[in-house]
Order: structure tokens, then C-alpha cells, then sequence
């Protein structure tokens, strides 16, 4: 039982990191209509850029957290500006290809910048945990599923409470309308680019700890992001969640009740199978061939 | 390139100039051109579900990787001759794509996309885990050579003549096909599927048969891969590739049989080529691939074309 309430929470916490991912992609998928096959390189360039703040530069937590918020919007709008504009109007399969271009070019970047040897992020909380029905919790687990939850809470606030996350709802919802409503579109879409490439920072600053930082983590993050939106619904954000979670899951109770190496081939066997029975997911948009 | 070159014509060509690059390249490079007619077989095959049809499927490296490791499994395990074994390959893969065709081709887009690639991400979890079968991540070795006439297709140099064989076969006939009245059934299909059933067409059926074609080509590359190599393992066949043959095809020219070779074989060789950047080759490599994406999105065949500007309306070759 307390091995079950400890694996529980760390498959908690996984799903939680990769909810998080897939926010960030269904955010941008509804609002551009790309299917942003870099969204695991930008997870990554979180935990690096937390690698060089809190490590390199040894900056005290909240400065070198904050300062890597600063780097992954800026990154967000750099993304924004030399590829989204530049190939918004190509078809999907381009844009898909354009974001694996950019994908490699980002882990390539990282491999030159920090080299093929993996790194510890640190956190805040290291060393401490919590005894919970008789089983031992890492505290920083409990601390991933709590930030989550939270920004989740924040992140509903500012898209329907705020008139900046209404216009960003209003665009994704139909682009034309929006600027004819006077809108500012552009400047809304590059807030959304923005606000994923900050949630897939706090991903990475979360992943970090308890993953190792390597460069080629962001793949297969990336494909369990895809899973859970799939799972979920595509360009739902409840979704998302739930997808997350899902997933992060069954990767921790499969590979230590079924099989450790056939873990990602349930998660996977899944999504195909929602994809074939339900396309639209737990809670997703009914339209079957949207973008 | 000219839309009215005639199939007979573009398989001379690929004969030509591949037999005339077999004299003069180094082992290397041959091994190289090796690599590239098995992928140019297969993007050309990609290019009938992508092409023509307008099937985003980033799953065609597990075609490839099926047929390759029956080849495998039947010559090694069993002991057939490459021979029986390689059209046992095709026509195994052949079935099963036309079997999870019928359900997965409902999806459109990127959802079908997504189902691809998990489907191929999924053949790699089985590849490398089924160790009885596949060997795992360790691969299989010690696949046999083809014979012809009694003698070994063995050296980089025989490989390339006989690859090229299968090359100028495939090439010839996906052109000649494109132009019949299936091909532009799949093309009708994929640009207004309501118009294209009112015209008597069966979608579904088209699709499925665009998907099939496509996963044939994809199981004579890969029959000629384990063929060529003799040792195949998972990581072959991994995603990254199927992501890699769609970068071609679109790098090339979507939709052209000559596009489909020319991104296979430019995608193959460029990083090669690009091997005195040392580590920073491949996000060089990643920048080129944007840069040819956002100034030539019709692919390198628009170059082409644009020489020649009366001839666009005809259609594409």
C-alpha cells in the first residue's frame, strides 16, 4: 500500500510536468493552428536555462528562476517572430517540418553550449520529504503537483477573467472576427508563443530535479505531451491536464506493475486507440479535421 | 522539371547518370548513393500518401522497418533465400498498412499525424523489446547476401546497379501512375473530398490504396536496405526517419516523383558534406532546412519550373 501512495504521487508529479507541456502546445495549437513539434526542445531549454542560472551563474532560487521566466519569453517571442510569422500561411505538414527544423537546431544549440554530459538541476527542496501513510514522499514531488495546480488556477483566471486572456480565447476562436472586433491579433498571438514558451520554462525548471538535464530530453517529452493532448482532447486545456496526468500515470504504475519496457507502448496504445474511437478526446472539440 | 517527360525517360535518366556516378565515386560516396536510391524508393512512396492523397503520415519508417526485419528474421531464422524472402516482406507490409488503413484513415490532419507517429513510435518499443524475435536494441546480423546468377551482389559499386534497377522501376512507374486516372483520383480526393465523391470516386478506398502503394515502396526500400547493410536494428527505423522522409519530400518538391529524389538525395548527403562544422553540423543543417522552407516552399524542383513559367498550368510532374 505505501509503495502504491508513493508511486502514485511521483506518477502525480510526472503528469503533472508533462500537463504543463502539453498547456503550453494546445495553447499554441488553438490560437495558430500549429502543431508545435518543438514543444519538447522548449521543456528543455527550461531545465538549461535553469542549468545556467541557478548553477553556472549561481544566482540565490527566486532571482535565477526569475531571470529564467525573462529568457524563456524573450524566447517565446524570438520563436514567434522568425518562425511562426514567416510560415503562417504554408500548409500544416510545413509548418510541422518547420518546427522539427527548429527543434533540431535548439538541441544542437544546447549540445554546443553544454555538451553531451547530463547535469543536476537543484531544487529548492532538495533532501526533504514528507512520511505519509507510512510511505516516504520527496517533498519537491508534492511541490510539482502543487505549482501545477496552482498555475493551472492562474492560468483559468487569466483567460477568463482578463481582458487580455478573452482577446487571446477570441482569436484562437476565430481570427478574422477578432480583428475585425479591432483586436490587436498579432500582438495576442506573440502573447500566446510567449505564454508557452513560460509554461514549458516552469515544466523544465520542474523536470529538471527529477529527471537528469540532458540535451535529448525534450523528444520524449514531447511525445507524451502529444499523447496527452490526443488522450485528453486536442486544444482543450482541462484536457491537457487530464491527459497529463494520465499519462505521467500509467508511465509510473505500468513500468512497475506491468512492465518496465513496454511502459510508453501503453500510454502510446492508447492515444491510438482514443484517436480511432474517440478522435475527440475526454473533452475535446468535436470538429475531426480542424487545421 | 518538364511535365511531359515521358516515365521511359526519367528511368533512362536515373540509369545514366547513377551508372556514370558508379565509375567515378569513391567507396564512400557509393555507400553514400547507396543510401540515398533506397530513401529516394521511399520517399517516392511517401510522396503517393503525401503528395498525392495529402496524407500527413509520419509513420512510413515503420514500413520500412517491417519489411526490412521479415527480411531479417526470414533469411536468418528460417534460412529462406533473400529472394522468396524479399516479396514475402512487400507483400506482408503491404497487407498490414492496408489493414490499419481502413480505421486509421478516417483521421485527417494532424491528427492523423500524431496517430502515425505513435505508431511508429510503437514499433520501435516492439523492436526493441521483443528480444526472442527482433534480438532488441542489439539488432540482427549476418543478414545473407543476394546472389544473381551464382555470384554475390556484394561491394558498394554492384549495390548501386542493382539498387538503381529497383530506383528507375519505381521512379518510372509512380510517374506513369501519377498520371493515369488513379493518380488524379488521389489528387481530387485530396483537394475536395465532397467534390471528388459526387464525381463518383470512393474516397476511402482511394486513400487506402495511396496509403498501400505508398507502404510497397516503403517495403522495397527497406528489403534493399537489409540487404545493403546486413545488420538492422531498431534505431533504424525510428520516427526521426519518417520525420526525415516528409523534410525530403517538401525539401524536394512535394507531389513530384523528381522531387522526391532529389530531397533524398541532397537530405543524404548534406550532412556529409557538412561534416568540417563538426559538432555544430546538424543545427547548420537545421537552419538550411528553414531557410529552404520559407524562400523555396514549393521545394528545389521550383527552381526548375521557374525557368520554364508557361508550363506551371499544365500540372505537376
Amino acid at each position: 500500500m505505501s509503495d502504491l501512495i508513493q508511486l502514485f504521487v511521483n506518477g502525480l508529479a510526472l503528469g503533472s510536468v508533462y500537463a504543463l507541456a502539453a498547456i503550453g502546445f494546445v495553447i499554441v495549437y488553438s490560437a495558430t493552428g500549429v502543431v508545435n513539434f518543438a514543444s519538447g526542445q522548449f521543456v528543455m531549454f527550461g531545465t538549461f536555462a535553469g542549468v545556467s542560472m541557478l548553477l553556472d551563474a549561481g544566482l540565490p532560487w527566486a532571482v535565477g528562476y526569475l531571470a529564467v521566466f525573462v529568457v524563456m519569453a524573450v524566447f517565446g517571442a524570438g520563436f514567434f517572430a522568425c518562425l511562426y510569422l514567416p510560415l503562417r500561411k504554408s500548409p500544416v505538414a510545413t509548418m510541422i517540418i518547420g518546427t522539427v527544423a527548429i527543434g533540431i537546431l535548439m538541441q544542437n544549440v544546447a549540445l554546443l553550449a553544454f555538451g553531451s554530459w547530463p547535469f543536476r538541476l537543484p531544487s529548492p527542496l532538495d533532501g526533504l520529504s514528507v512520511h505519509m501513510f507510512g510511505a516516504v514522499i520527496s517533498a519537491h514531488a508534492l511541490m510539482v503537483v502543487a505549482v501545477t495546480a496552482l498555475l493551472v488556477g492562474l492560468l483559468w483566471f487569466l483567460l477568463h477573467r482578463t481582458p487580455v486572456g478573452i482577446g487571446m480565447r477570441a482569436v484562437a476562436q476565430d481570427m478574422r472576427a477578432a480583428r475585425l472586433m479591432g483586436l490587436e491579433v498579432n500582438r495576442l498571438l506573440a502573447l500566446s508563443w510567449i505564454l508557452a514558451a513560460l509554461l514549458a520554462g516552469l515544466a523544465g525548471l520542474l523536470l529538471g530535479p527529477m529527471w537528469f538535464a540532458d540535451v535529448n530530453m525534450g523528444d520524449p517529452i514531447a511525445l507524451k505531451a502529444f499523447a496527452a493532448s490526443i488522450i485528453g482532447g486536442f486544444g482543450s486545456l482541462p484536457g491537457a491536464i487530464a491527459g497529463g496526468i494520465f499519462v505521467g500515470l500509467t508511465e509510473v504504475l505500468g513500468a512497475s506493475y506491468i512492465s518496465s519496457a513496454y511502459k510508453d507502448l501503453i500510454a502510446f496504445g492508447i492515444m491510438i486507440l482514443f484517436l480511432l474511437v474517440r478522435p475527440q478526446g475526454l473533452f475535446g472539440e468535436r470538429i475531426q479535421d480542424r487545421g | 522539371m518538364a511535365t511531359r517527360r515521358s516515365p521511359l525517360l526519367l528511368a533512362a535518366a536515373i540509369l545514366a547518370v547513377g551508372l556514370a556516378l558508379s565509375v567515378v565515386l569513391s567507396e564512400y560516396n557509393l555507400r553514400l548513393l547507396n543510401l540515398s536510391v533506397i530513401t529516394a524508393i521511399a520517399v517516392i512512396g511517401f510522396n503517393f500518401a503525401f503528395g498525392l492523397a495529402g496524407l500527413i503520415s509520419l509513420g512510413h519508417a515503420a514500413f520500412v522497418g517491417m519489411s526490412a526485419y521479415t527480411v531479417a528474421i526470414l533469411t536468418t531464422a528460417t534460412g529462406w533465400s533473400p529472394w522468396a524472402a524479399i516479396p514475402m516482406a512487400v507483400a506482408g507490409t503491404v497487407l498490414f498498412s492496408a489493414l490499419i488503413g481502413y480505421p486509421l484513415l478516417r483521421l485527417k490532419g494532424h491528427y492523423l499525424a500524431l496517430a502515425t507517429l505513435g505508431l511508429n513510435v510503437s514499433f520501435f518499443i516492439i523492436t526493441a523489446n521483443w528480444l526472442s524475435l527482433t534480438g532488441g536494441t542489439n539488432g540482427i546480423p549476418g543478414i545473407p547476401q543476394l546472389r544473381l546468377h551464382g555470384y554475390f551482389i556484394s561491394g558498394e559499386r554492384y549495390f548501386l546497379r542493382f539498387g538503381l534497377v529497383f530506383l528507375a522501376a519505381v521512379a518510372a512507374a509512380a510517374l506513369a501512375f501519377q498520371r493515369s486516372r488513379h493518380g488524379r483520383a488521389m489528387i481530387a480526393a485530396r483537394d475536395d473530398e465532397i467534390a471528388a465523391a459526387m464525381s463518383g470516386i470512393d474516397v476511402t478506398r482511394v486513400r487506402v490504396a495511396a496509403f498501400a502503394l505508398s507502404a510497397a515502396c516503403a517495403a522495397v526500400a527497406g528489403a534493399l536496405f537489409a540487404e545493403h547493410v546486413r545488420f538492422i536494428a531498431p534505431e533504424d527505423f525510428g520516427y526521426v526517419h519518417s520525420i526525415t522522409y516528409l523534410a525530403m519530400l517538401i525539401v524536394g518538391g512535394e507531389g513530384s516523383v523528381v522531387g522526391a529524389i532529389l530531397g533524398a538525395v541532397l537530405l543524404t548527403f548534406l550532412p556529409e558534406w557538412l561534416r568540417f562544422l563538426g559538432n555544430a553540423y546538424l543545427a547548420f543543417f537545421a537552419a538550411m532546412m528553414l531557410a529552404i522552407l520559407i524562400f523555396l516552399p514549393r521545394g528545389l524542383v521550383s527552381l526548375f519550373r521557374r525557368r520554364a513559367p508557361r508550363r506551371i498550368a499544365e500540372g505537376r510532374s
